[in-house]
Order: C-alpha cells, then sequence, then structure tokens
C-alpha cells in the first residue's frame, strides 16, 4: 500500500471555514508508479479509432496511412502537456533558474553609439577592479557566426566596429551583479562615430561605409543584404484587367515579447567540456556556432535546454551573449550566468522585420486573379540572422491558396543601424499575407461580390502544385472558409452593420515544416532523428532534441509514442535537453516538430511494437495480424481472454538483449522546383486557415476594439484539441498585438524608445475578444495521423481580418500597422473633409449589392468544392497543376502551351523602369560584376 | 547601462536581518537594506517558481501573496514586508496534493510556456480566497496585471472558472488524481476488463 499518497482524510470533499465560506481539498498528485498501474485493461476507446480500421472515428477526408497504428489510446483527446505540473508547482527550470555551485555574474557592455569605429579598448582599469574574475572583448573571438552558413556575420562581441545601440563590445564577470555592473562604468573605449542609417529606402543606396561588406558577393556599395526577384505565369493576363487593387503599406517592426528575458549559464566541467545552459528554440544552431567561435569542437560541448519562456522565433538564433558567457567561464574557471533585463531583450530582438510593401493585383472578366505583383522592402537591422530566408517568404508564401494567372515579387533586405530583425511567429508571411487579403477585399468590392465567395472561387485544390512549384497535399481552405462564414453569421452581417460596427475577413496559408534543412544536404541526412528505449521496467524513454517552447512538442511526442504502444502516458518519458543524449534535430522553427519529429517518432515506436507483438506471437502462437494491443495487454482479437500482459511480452523479446532501442527518422520526399530560391517556402505540407473578426470602431477617437473572432485552422488532424485551440487563440492574441498596438518606435534620433512592457503594448485581458477556434481536420497524408502545423499559420488571418472589419465599419482603407487610435482618427479625419462632412457619425458606410460576377463565382464555387472533396479522398486522383482554372492541360509543361509563360529569377532588361521600391535593389550590380574587389 | 563617465558606487548599504514567513515556514536571512523583494526570494530563500520577467511591474510574473493580497515582489523593498506572510507558487501545492487552481491549469491549458503561469496562480488564488463566485469580468480584473503572450488569456479564464466550480464543491476534483489506485501495478494487467459473460 503507499498509504502516504492517497488522499488527505475529509480533504477531497472541500471544507466549510468559520466564516461560512467553502474551502476545496486539494487534489492529489499522482503516487509514484502510478502509471499504468490500474489493475484493469481499459476497454478499448473505439471513438477514437478511425472507422477504416473498425472504430467509430470518423473520417470524412478518408483514411490515413498511419491509421493501423491507431489504439486510442491519447491522439485526438484534449489532454494537458505532460509538463504541466512542473509548470503549475514553480519546479519548470528556465534559464536564469539554473544555479550552479561557485557561480558568479556575467554582464555585458552595450554600444552607446548606433555607428561606429573602435579604436581602442582599454580593460586595466575593469581588471583592478576587486571582485571582477574575467573580462571578454571582441579580440577574444575572432570567428563569425550566424543562422545560414551563408550569412555568418556577427561576433560574439564587436570586432572594429558596433552596428546599433545595444551592439555588444565586452563583457566581464564578477563575484556579484553589483560589481559586474561598476566594472561596466570602468571601460576605456575610442571610438570613431560613423554615420548610421536608419530608413530602410536609404539603405537602397551607395554609401561610404556599408554595415557589412560582403567582398565580391556585396551589392555595389549598398546596404542590401538579400534581393529577390521571382516571376511566374503568363504576365499578359494582367494587362486588361476586370478588377484591380493597389495598396502601398507600412508595417513597423514587433517584438515577440515572451515573457522569459533570455539568460544562460555556462561551465566548463573538470573535462574540459563545456556545458551551456539555455533557453533556446534551436539549440543544435547554438551548439555548432559555439564550436566555431571557441574552436572547441561540438563533441566537447553539451547544450542543456531549459525549459523557455516562450520563443516565437526570438529564441532561435545562436546568441551572442551565449558566447560571452562561455568565454568568461573558461577565463576565470567558474559556472557563469549572464541574465538579461528587459531593455536588453529588445537590443537583441530578431522580431518581424518593418517593412514597406507594395501590393497590386488584378482579376480578369471571369474573376478569376490574373496576377499577384508585390514588391516589399524589409528593414533587418544590424544583422542577417534569419533575413536570407525572410527575404524570400515574403513574396513566396503568397503563391497560395489561391490559383494565380501570373505571380511577381521583388524583395530586399537591408541592413540599418538597428537591432537586428528575425523571425518571428508566421515568420516573413504575415505583412504581405495582410496586403493581400485587403487587397482581395478591395477586388471583391470593385467587382460588386461577396470576399468569401471570391475567394471560394479562386482556391487551389488539394492534391496541386502552386505556380511557384509548391506541392500542395492537404488542403483544408475551403472548409475553414465555410464554417467561419456560419460560424460568424457572415450573411447576416457583412455590409450590413451600422458606422462603428464591422465584420472582415482574412485568410492564411503556412509551411508545416522547412523542406531544406539548413545544415545539411536532406537526401544524406533526415530532417529529425528520435530515439525510443524500453527497459525491463517497462517505461517508455524517448530521446529528441526538439525542443519545447510551450507548444506542447513534448506531450505531441509522447502522445504518439503512447498511441503506438497502447500504454497509458504516464509510462512515457521524453528526454529532450541533453544534446548529449539527444539525436540531432533542428529546433523549433518553421513549425516542423509535430510534423517532422512526431513522423520519427511514430517510426521508432512502431519498430518497438514489431518486436513486442512478435514476442506476443511467440508466446500465445497468433500472428502479430490477429492480435490487438491494447492498453498494456495483447490479446487474441477474436477471443480477448487469451493474451499476455505487455510487460511479459516486453521481457520475452527482451531475453536475448536486454533492453529494446530503436530509432526511427523522418525525410521529406524530394519534391520542388529547380530555379533559384526553389526550396524556399517549399515543404512537406501545409496549413490553411481562415478568421473572421467583428470590430467596433469609435469614429470620434479612432480606437478600435476587437469583440469577437471566428478562427478555423487547417491542422491535418488535432493530436491534442486541448493545445491546438490554445495555439489558435494564442496567435490570435500576437497577431491582434500586431495590428492594433504593438510597435517598436525608433525616433527621429533612430533610437529605440519603447524597450519595456509598458510602452511596447501587448494586449492584455482587456483588449482580447472572444476566440471561437475551429479545427479543420483536412489529414495530410504525410502528417502524423495526419496532422500539420498549428503553431504559426494561425497568426496569419487575425491582421487582414481586423483591417477588412476596420474598413467594414467606417469605410476608410488604412495601410500603416499597427492601427493605433492615431492613425484612425487621421484616417477619419481626412476622409471627413473629403466627403465634405463636419461630423465624422456621418460618415457613409460602404453596402453591397451583388453584382453579375457573384452568380458566377458562386456556381463555379459548387463545382469546386465537389472537385476538391473528390481529390481530397483521393477519388480524383488526375494531376493538377495552378493554371488549370485559366484552361490550362496539367500534364504538358505550361511553358509549352503558353507563349508568355515563364519562370525567372532575374528581371528583364526591360522590366528594370519598372519594378517597386525593393526592386530598384536590381539597378545595382554586384562587386564581382564591377571588376571590384575580389 | 549606457553610459560614458565613471559614477562612483554608493557606499554598501547596511545590512540587516529579515524575517518572513513564506509558505508557511519562518525564514530569517542577512540581507541590504536597498534589497527587493524579488532578489531576496530568488537568491536567498530560492524559491525560484517566483519569476523576472522586467522588474519593473509590468508583466506580474513576479507576483506573490502578501498577507493574503497578490503584490509585485520587483516593487517591493524586502525591509517593507519584514514579519509577513508570504505565499509563493511553491506554497500553494500541499505537500503531494494540487491545489484546485494548479490542477485546473493543466487541465484547461492555461499555462502553455509556464514562465507566466506563478504569477497567474498567485493572482487567482488570491481572487478565489475572497470569491468562489467570480464573472469573467471579475476575472479578468483579476488577472490584468498579469502578461501571457501565449494563450491570449482564453483558457486561463476557463481554468481560474474551473477552480472556483470546485471551491464552490460543485465539481468534484479531477477523478484522475484524486482517487490514487490504492495498489500500484506496475506490471500490466494479466486479465483484461471484459464484458460480463465474456469470462473464461
Amino acid at each position: 500500500m503507499s498509504g502516504g499518497y492517497r488522499q488527505q482524510p475529509g480533504a477531497s470533499g472541500g471544507t466549510t471555514r468559520k466564516d461560512g465560506k467553502r474551502v476545496a481539498g486539494k487534489q492529489a498528485f499522482p503516487p509514484p508508479g502510478s502509471g499504468g498501474s490500474n489493475p484493469k485493461m481499459k476497454p478499448r476507446d473505439l471513438d477514437y479509432i478511425p472507422e477504416s480500421v473498425g472504430g467509430k472515428e470518423p473520417q470524412p477526408a478518408g483514411s490515413h496511412i498511419h491509421d493501423r497504428a491507431r489504439t486510442g489510446t491519447t491522439v485526438g483527446k484534449g489532454i494537458p502537456l505532460v509538463d504541466s505540473n512542473a509548470k503549475v508547482t514553480g519546479q519548470a527550470w528556465y534559464g536564469d533558474d539554473v544555479r550552479l555551485p561557485n557561480e558568479i555574474i556575467g554582464k555585458i557592455l552595450r554600444s552607446p553609439h548606433h555607428y561606429a569605429k573602435i579604436k581602442s579598448i582599454d580593460t586595466s582599469k575593469v581588471e583592478a577592479l576587486p571582485g571582477v574574475l574575467a573580462v571578454a572583448t571582441g579580440a577574444d573571438s575572432p570567428h563569425r557566426f550566424g543562422v545560414l552558413p551563408v550569412t555568418k556575420d556577427e561576433h560574439a562581441m564587436a570586432v572594429e566596429k558596433v552596428r546599433h545601440v545595444g551592439d555588444l563590445v565586452a563583457c566581464v564577470a564578477a563575484i556579484d551583479e553589483a560589481t559586474a555592473m561598476e566594472a561596466l562604468n570602468l571601460f576605456e573605449i575610442e571610438w570613431e562615430v560613423l554615420e548610421p542609417i536608419f530608413d530602410p529606402k536609404k539603405g537602397l543606396e551607395d554609401t561610404d561605409e556599408p554595415i557589412h561588406w560582403r567582398g565580391k558577393y556585396h551589392l555595389s556599395k549598398t546596404n542590401v543584404q538579400k534581393r529577390v526577384f521571382q516571376e511566374f505565369g503568363d504576365r499578359s493576363l494582367v494587362e486588361k484587367p476586370h478588377a484591380e487593387s493597389h495598396g502601398k503599406w507600412t508595417m513597423a517592426g514587433v517584438h515577440h515579447g515572451f515573457t522569459e528575458p533570455h539568460a544562460v549559464v555556462a561551465h566548463w566541467d573538470p573535462n574540459g567540456r563545456l556545458q551551456l545552459y539555455t533557453p533556446q528554440q534551436v539549440p543544435h544552431y547554438t551548439h555548432r556556432a559555439l564550436s566555431t567561435v571557441l574552436d572547441v569542437p561540438m563533441h566537447q560541448i553539451n547544450v542543456i535546454r531549459t525549459f523557455v519562456g516562450g520563443g516565437f522565433g526570438g529564441k532561435s538564433d545562436p546568441f551572442p551573449h551565449e558566447m560571452c558567457a562561455a568565454l568568461l567561464a573558461r577565463k576565470s574557471g567558474r559556472p557563469v550566468r549572464i541574465t538579461f533585463d528587459r531593455e536588453e531583450v529588445y537590443w537583441i530582438n530578431r522580431g518581424r522585420h518593418p517593412s514597406h510593401i507594395e501590393v497590386k493585383m488584378t482579376a480578369d472578366d471571369e474573376a478569376r486573379i490574373s496576377g499577384f505583383d508585390i514588391d516589399a522592402l524589409i528593414d533587418g537591422g544590424g544583422f542577417a540572422s534569419f533575413g536570407h530566408v525572410t527575404s524570400y517568404y515574403n513574396g513566396v508564401l503568397a503563391t497560395a491558396p489561391y490559383e494565380l494567372g501570373s505571380f511577381h515579387y521583388t524583395g530586399a533586405r537591408v541592413w540599418t543601424n538597428k537591432p537586428a530583425s528575425g523571425a518571428m511567429r508566421g515568420h516573413g508571411a504575415v505583412n504581405t499575407r495582410c496586403a493581400v487579403e485587403v487587397g482581395l477585399d478591395e477586388m471583391a468590392e470593385s467587382m460588386q461580390v461577396d470576399p468569401i465567395d471570391l475567394r471560394l472561387a479562386n482556391l487551389l485544390p488539394p492534391h496541386s502544385r502552386t505556380i511557384s512549384g509548391f506541392r500542395i497535399t492537404s488542403n483544408g481552405m475551403r472548409e475553414a472558409l465555410e464554417k467561419v462564414r456560419e460560424g460568424s453569421n457572415w450573411d447576416e452581417k457583412f455590409r450590413k452593420l451600422p458606422l462603428g460596427k464591422g465584420i472582415g475577413i482574412g485568410c492564411g496559408f503556412f509551411i508545416s515544416g522547412s523542406g531544406l534543412p539548413i545544415h545539411w544536404d536532406p537526401n544524406r541526412f533526415p530532417h529529425a532523428t528520435v530515439h525510443i528505449q524500453v527497459d525491463m521496467d517497462g517505461g517508455v524513454t524517448v530521446h529528441t532534441g526538439a525542443a519545447d517552447i510551450g507548444q506542447g512538442s513534448t506531450t505531441a511526442v509522447a502522445q504518439v509514442v503512447s498511441e503506438v504502444l497502447a500504454l497509458p502516458i504516464e509510462m512515457v518519458h521524453v528526454r529532450s535537453h541533453e544534446s548529449d543524449t539527444s539525436p540531432v534535430d533542428l529546433g523549433s522553427y518553421s513549425s516542423r516538430v509535430t510534423f517532422m519529429n512526431a513522423n520519427a517518432a511514430i517510426r521508432a515506436a512502431l519498430e518497438i511494437r514489431e518486436q513486442i507483438l512478435n514476442a506476443a506471437w511467440e508466446i500465445l502462437g497468433y500472428h502479430p495480424d490477429n492480435l490487438v494491443l491494447n492498453d498494456r495487454r495483447i490479446y487474441y482479437k477474436h477471443d480477448p481472454a487469451i493474451g499476455v500482459s505487455y510487460l511479459k511480452a516486453l521481457h520475452k523479446a527482451q531475453e536475448d538483449k536486454g533492453s529494446l532501442i530503436a530509432s526511427g527518422a523522418y525525410r521529406s520526399p524530394p519534391m520542388g522546383g529547380v530555379h533559384k530560391g526553389a526550396a524556399a517556402g517549399l515543404a512537406p505540407a501545409y496549413s490553411f486557415s481562415s478568421y473572421v473578426a467583428e470590430v467596433d470602431v469609435d469614429v470620434e477617437t479612432g480606437i478600435i476594439r476587437c469583440t469577437n473572432v471566428w478562427a478555423a485552422h487547417d491542422c491535418g488532424k488535432a493530436l491534442n484539441p486541448l493545445a491546438v485551440k490554445g495555439q489558435i487563440i494564442g496567435s490570435c492574441h500576437m497577431g491582434l498585438g500586431q495590428v492594433l498596438s504593438e510597435k517598436m518606435v525608433y525616433g527621429r534620433t533612430g533610437h529605440l524608445q519603447n524597450a519595456n512592457l509598458l510602452e511596447y503594448k501587448i494586449p492584455s485581458v482587456h483588449e482580447m475578444p472572444h476566440v471561437e477556434p475551429i479545427i479543420v481536420e483536412s489529414c495530410d497524408p504525410e502528417g502524423p495521423f495526419g496532422a500539420k502545423e498549428a503553431g504559426e499559420g494561425p497568426l496569419l488571418p487575425i491582421l487582414p481580418a481586423v483591417v477588412n472589419a476596420v474598413y467594414d465599419a467606417i469605410g476608410i482603407r488604412l495601410r500603416n500597422l499597427p492601427l493605433t487610435p492615431d492613425v484612425v482618427f487621421k484616417g477619419i479625419e481626412r476622409a471627413v473633409k473629403k466627403a465634405k462632412i463636419d461630423d465624422p457619425v456621418d460618415l457613409p458606410c460602404p453596402r453591397l449589392t451583388h453584382g453579375p460576377m457573384q452568380s458566377v463565382l458562386v456556381s463555379r464555387a459548387q463545382e469546386h468544392k465537389l472537385r476538391d472533396k473528390a481529390r481530397q479522398r483521393t477519388e480524383d486522383t488526375s494531376p493538377y497543376v495552378n493554371g488549370v482554372l485559366f484552361g490550362f492541360d496539367p500534364t504538358k509543361p505550361l511553358e509549352d502551351q503558353v507563349e508568355g509563360w515563364r519562370t525567372a529569377t532575374e528581371p528583364n532588361p526591360e522590366q528594370l523602369a519598372e519594378l517597386g521600391l525593393a526592386g530598384r535593389a536590381w539597378l545595382k550590380k554586384e562587386q564581382r560584376q564591377m571588376g571590384g574587389e575580389n | 547601462m549606457v553610459g560614458d563617465e565613471h559614477v562612483e558606487m554608493i557606499p554598501s548599504p547596511a545590512k540587516s536581518v529579515w524575517s518572513a514567513e513564506v509558505n508557511g515556514t519562518p525564514v530569517e536571512v542577512l540581507i541590504p537594506s536597498n534589497a527587493v523583494l524579488l532578489d531576496v526570494l530568488r537568491d536567498k530563500v530560492g524559491t525560484l517558481g517566483v519569476k523576472r520577467g522586467c522588474d519593473l511591474g509590468t508583466c506580474g510574473c513576479c507576483t506573490v501573496m502578501i498577507d493574503g493580497v497578490p503584490r509585485l515582489s520587483c516593487l517591493c523593498l524586502a525591509g517593507q514586508v519584514d514579519s509577513t506572510s508570504i505565499t509563493t507558487v511553491e506554497g500553494l501545492a500541499d505537500g503531494a496534493h494540487l491545489a484546485p487552481i494548479q490542477a485546473c491549469f493543466g487541465k484547461y491549458g492555461g499555462s502553455q510556456c509556464g514562465f507566466c503561469t506563478p504569477g497567474f496562480l498567485i493572482s487567482a488564488q488570491a481572487l478565489l480566497n475572497e470569491n468562489n463566485t467570480p464573472s469573467d469580468s471579475e476575472i479578468a480584473c483579476a488577472i490584468e496585471g498579469n502578461l501571457c503572450r501565449c494563450t491570449g488569456y482564453q483558457q486561463i479564464i476557463e481554468s481560474i472558472q474551473g477552480a472556483a466550480a470546485i471551491h464552490r464543491g460543485e465539481v468534484p476534483l479531477p477523478a484522475a488524481a484524486s482517487d490514487p489506485h490504492p495498489d500500484p501495478h506496475p506490471e500490466g494487467p494479466d486479465e483484461p476488463n471484459m464484458p460480463p459473460g465474456h469470462a473464461r
């Protein structure tokens, strides 16, 4: 008996206090060994076993290759995160919670100048201060590092010059924080201040002192870090448009706003190995970068991922402070802890790029979208970070979910003297998506059609290809649109609400895992590897490198293993913190973890399952095909009484070799085109989403309040609906912040003015609308049990939905995010002046009378619905590529059918004159073409 | 952080003994007179569940209960709360038993990355101690000082409503954990749990 863990007598029902108030009893922790302790086997939960294998779970989108592995144990059930007990008891250990014996405190000296050369650093006074144990400067770390192998442009501390206020100059470690702070004042530095640039438009021009120098690949003498040109399709289609939309957008930079500031602890153990504790989304990149910077082989470094207090892309770069801690610890011989204050978090930034985006789009006389023309100039700040990828994503992730006649994208990312921008939830896709979806709304208005019907009649079907060559597999876009239309009562509200009240639609499309592992050839190494070990006690230990940043990746992996082996989830233990024990994993970015890691975990678990079933075969004499695996028991399918316990079968399987070990890997199938940049945006699956937002706008003050959101997201299959809903609501929150209040404010002098959580306005509980999360399950053929991503895609549609709703409310198109009251009020003022009225309450409100095109769209959408259903269920397996809507034959290359059809990654000379803002980067030549420096 | 001229450090502040009851246990530590409560709790008392998010009272991660009232420990000098009773997130669970609010944060998804969770739990528990029938807007007012970047608050409000129902006695504690199996049987079942009449 385990008496100590039983409910305290009288506690479970609660008690009544002296003052008459009821106080609830406390709930017990699970007792030790409770996992799988129920002596009775639970009956099979047929509600969670798919129809295709004899269960009752409906499968409207068809059956799945993993159906046979379903046991009805955990998949599809909204269970708590497996680490939630650690989090609610305060035992979860984040970066700053790692306290090693004998630790000392590190602090970083940051640049006071926007842009300056360091002529000399004198550290003698710092070293002389009692209590200071180590000092390091850029001279200690001459090696460059960076996220991508092609853009290594960072140092642990500034070498030669600083590139923004807050750039790292030197660091110091001392016995306590006060001494370290004191020491920062004793550095004597001679600066040569340079002329900074802050406006990304200026970054396109030649300058005397570019922020970085890329040698022969440098674009003239500009600050352009990356330029992209992509053109697909038949550009002649856009020449005589039936309807068009043209919008120029300015989007402010936003920050992830995770609640945990960066922190790192470094310790060189007695064997000379580095143990580095850091809250990282991508520990493997840090591992690689540390090896380069410290000149130590990777196997002499153990990166330990602590719990991560929110990431959202902001903890996915290898960071210079991680190198600083390691350098200081090596010099002092003691563990060094560096924790950022909130201001430093903004100096390291990596938030969403401030952007200038221009979108032109046209529709032909059948309301087909004949062309997208996108130009995106993005402000990268001082370093490259993920910017190379962002430059592509701003364009290519707009090529779906609609069928396009042509697509034209020019993009440029420039360096400026500001904290570096980088990856943030919805990486690169968010701003362009907002501009595109608002453009569609505008086109629908000029054609006098319903914007939802316009979308429904132009969707790419499941199992098709986009104009840029991305392979679309499952696609729940249509269902998502229909569900939000119904849920929000759209048809009764759109263009019918009074002034100040509005409703708007927005859609989203996002990758579910990046098809290209940045550091290696996908044809040689897998994207993800998972190891499973089952020892004599029956517990299952799963080793994975996937970083749980709160999204629940550990839970997802535990769930799929528990599902395949039919074991209670308490018997599955995920070990994912240490690079010493975890197989290499690329980490938590581009929404890859559920798709890739869970797929790898299923493979490993299937291998274990086979070994256990074979052992049961030996014991029972029935072939595994006739055995049922259910809650810790394996039995003959026609007579459940004939069976063997899981543990007995396991021990049989272990007879010759001890504990069972299996390794599973995931590799994406070969896909995509061959043009330059074809790999950007390529993914084994894509998620789709559609939101309707309802807003109240006060026309006298310009204050917008979002009241309701209906949020439908196609995540393939919700492994854990509770977690998926949490991701959808959380994405709404973050997107609402960007569209309504969040903004990194750089003043006239280029100084970041709101590096704190008071003036950087993240929505509080009072600003949150009611969100109705709607899960759409399209059952992806390659996803784990059909699942796709749910972490980033749900953010995209909220921005355009709100902007469109604001137009519905007050009839003003605003293209300057965030829509703070001053922006809205200026718009109202202009509209009042233009309409020659005195009072904004008399503003005209947009109304819709359906034009002739409406019925065309509705009937086309009806046809397409049948087409999509047949394709989704693979009843129709004919090839489909973008262009079929325009009458092309999908079996022949489009280039052979249409004269003007092209795929281009560089502009024609005659196009140079008409390029947009970012496109102007193509007017410059690279140094190597100019005969310059080699 | 950024400054050209060297400012002399002020002389070391005087140290004195600080005592309080932290999570029901009397604590006595030696602290400088200018010590902030958050630092004392994390560095001296060792309650690392109290989180530091901003140091400026803007995020609410460091919320602790002082004599039953939720307060921000980063804006509170330790000296101001000498001889009080302080409850941190570590004090909510009673030995081997989770408080209802903790169980519900897991059950309803109120915690994702978990960094803001300790602050939310304290704010919510303080509310439930006074009012076990809160409306959604009363809950919103109670947690308005806490910032969460993951959940969008909706599931946090559901968690607090769930815990309030347990406090009212309407809902029993979640069954799985309130009825620990008295006879651990980790080797798994030998006999299936079969419908009656189906036994061999």
